[in-house]
């Protein structure tokens, strides 16, 4: 079973400064990883070690594509001069391109990003495969892949045949950096760059007309002495109706 | 592209809201059902045009139904299409998207006509800016706009049921965890981040959350990193979603997260140091402050004023 890693696909919305008039400033435009590759990444690893298979990694963009090769995976490809896409198919369009040129890939895994929740569904779209997304472990059980979503204190577990697209989320947020060791080995690891005219087409992104605050009120905030500003709160929740 | 709007629904959730926001374009919506008869029949009292109901065995997830579906919509060659965050719809959506060449928009929150140009309102950043896009073709939109809790058009649609083929791609199994914790019904819960110090302070937010009559819960982190709440307490998106009364977060930042877990309280507030944390951008009510300070004075404020009532969450 081949499984392809797909990681730092997006940029940090962390990194966004919201100006008062609700445009957007990117202050570090480069791809990072999200919030859910390191789990993402976990499963792909269990996968590849439970089927005996390969694990490569595919990133996009100009982020750091040795995050995962300092992770294990044993070589990784990457699409360079991917621009940050609002249109979430464009993104899909540019990875399910560069799976098709991988080849022979049984499984791919991605992190099912609260951002961009349509790539990882566009992206199985665009392969023709099925998707099951949610997910926060997954095995191979021989030919089929098994794969877990939890929904409160109940678990689903699917059963599917591959190829198949997972998308999965993070049940930590703790990444372990790799050690000094690492990093050495992850400098020996093949890393292939392509470039996006060599895949497909360059991407069209949809068009926007710019941003603007939301139209909500600001919270009513407290922040005088601490027991000012308790009593302030208790009344204001009292008046809400959520102290009835 | 044809004058039709079609929501893809595989749970009651969002579909009120996905309706009312198609519905905004005066086309005809067209919903797209999978799972059990009674959704189906409750999705036709929403205002929309017709069903097209797939009915689903127990063991058989919208997924399986994806890519005979895509095929399905795309005859219709619909101008929008829309489905929740459920992953079970975004498969379906993801889908349809690839059959129709269409733009794949998340956090669609809502959606107007400009001259027979589509206009789509996004929640960008977690939703701390509003942004206007427009879409060269079709939408595939997931949306994150309001859900109100009932409403509709009064009368019922046509329900018409498809039989479609389903892919490899089953439920295994379906398992109940451990006993609920009572977090997910609470009228009123207490919720604390990182900013707690140290595992004995859980007590001081314990009484706080007694004197409110309220559960306790925690962030991701807590209960999966620091292991100090039973992972069944922590809300967010992949832990509880909740809806309670009150949802007094205490040493919470507030990241998307998180937030997706409380998107359907009723008032959200929150204590923290930090006078720009994320969290005061989606509350109602904030304290500035330490909150080993505030806590111990909203403890006070609670129990000098009426007592607070018990009640048992509809």
């Amino acid at each position: 079973m081949n499984v392809v890693i797909v990681y730092k696909w997006a940029r940090d919305e962390a990194n966004a400064l919201v100006r008062a008039d609700g445009s957007v400033d990117w202050r570090n435009a480069k791809m990072t990883a999200g919030e859910d590759d390191p789990a993402a990444l976990a499963v792909a690893r269990t996968l590849a070690e439970t089927a005996g298979g390969s694990l490569a990694g595919l990133t996009i963009g100009d982020g750091d594509a040795s995050w995962a090769l300092a992770r294990g995976v044993e070589q990784a490809v990457r699409v360079s001069d991917v621009p940050d896409l609002v249109d979430n198919a464009a993104t899909a369009a540019v990875l399910a391109a560069a799976v098709r040129r991988i080849g022979a890939v049984d499984v791919v895994v991605i992190g099912d990003s609260t951002q961009n929740p349509g790539v990882c569904v566009a992206l199985a779209g665009q392969l023709g495969w099925p998707v099951v997304a949610g997910l926060t472990s997954a095995t191979a059980v021989g030919d089929r892949v098994e794969a877990v979503r939890c929904i409160g204190t109940r678990e689903l577990t699917f059963s599917m045949a591959t190829p198949v697209v997972l998308g999965v989320l993070a049940q930590s947020d703790v990444d372990r950096p790799p050690g000094m060791k690492e990093l050495l080995a992850a400098r020996r690891r093949p890393l292939t760059t392509w470039a996006l005219a060599d895949l497909a087409e360059p991407p069209v992104d949809v068009v926007s007309r710019g941003t603007r605050a939301p139209d909500v009120p600001p919270a009513r905030i407290f922040d005088g002495a601490p027991t000012v500003a308790a009593e302030q709160l208790v009344a204001a929740l009292r008046d809400a109706g959520a102290l009835a | 592209m044809s004058g039709q709007s079609w929501v893809v629904v595989t749970q009651e959730k969002q579909t009120r809201g996905m309706v009312l926001a198609a519905r905004a374009l005066s086309e005809p919506v067209v919903a797209l059902v999978v799972g059990p008869q009674s959704l189906a029949d409750l999705t036709a009292t929403t205002g929309v045009d017709e069903v097209r109901w797939v009915p689903a065995e127990a063991d058989q997830p919208p997924e399986a139904f994806a890519p005979a579906l895509a095929q399905v919509v795309a005859a219709s060659a619909p101008r929008v299409v829309l489905a929740g965050a459920e992953p079970g719809g975004r498969a379906v959506l993801g889908a349809v998207a690839a059959a129709l060449s269409a733009t794949v928009l998340p956090a669609v929150v809502a959606m107007s006509d400009d001259g027979g140009q589509l206009v789509v309102l996004q929640a960008a950043l977690g939703g701390e800016v509003l942004r206007t896009l427009v879409p060269a073709g079709a939408l595939a939109g997931v949306f994150a706009g309001a859900d109100p809790q009932d409403g509709g058009a009064g009368g019922s649609a046509p329900v018409v049921q498809l039989a479609v083929e389903s892919v490899d791609l089953r439920i295994a199994r379906d398992e109940a965890g451990a006993a609920a914790t009572g977090v997910a019904d609470a009228a009123r819960v207490v919720s604390f981040g990182r900013g707690v110090r140290a595992k004995a302070d859980i007590a001081l937010l314990g009484e706080l959350a007694q004197a409110l009559d309220a559960e306790l819960a925690c962030s991701m982190p807590v209960a999966d990193d620091l292991g100090w709440l039973a992972k069944d307490r922590y809300v967010g998106r992949s832990g509880q979603h909740i809806a309670p009364r009150l949802y007094l977060a205490v040493g919470i930042g507030g990241a998307p997260q998180h937030m997706e877990g409380v998107r359907d309280a009723k008032v959200v507030a929150a204590v923290n140091s930090d006078p720009d944390a994320r969290i005061f951008r989606e509350a109602d009510f904030g304290v500035v402050g330490d909150l080993y300070e505030v806590v111990p004075a909203l403890i006070a404020a609670v129990r000098s004023a009426a007592p607070v009532t018990s009640v048992v969450k509809q």
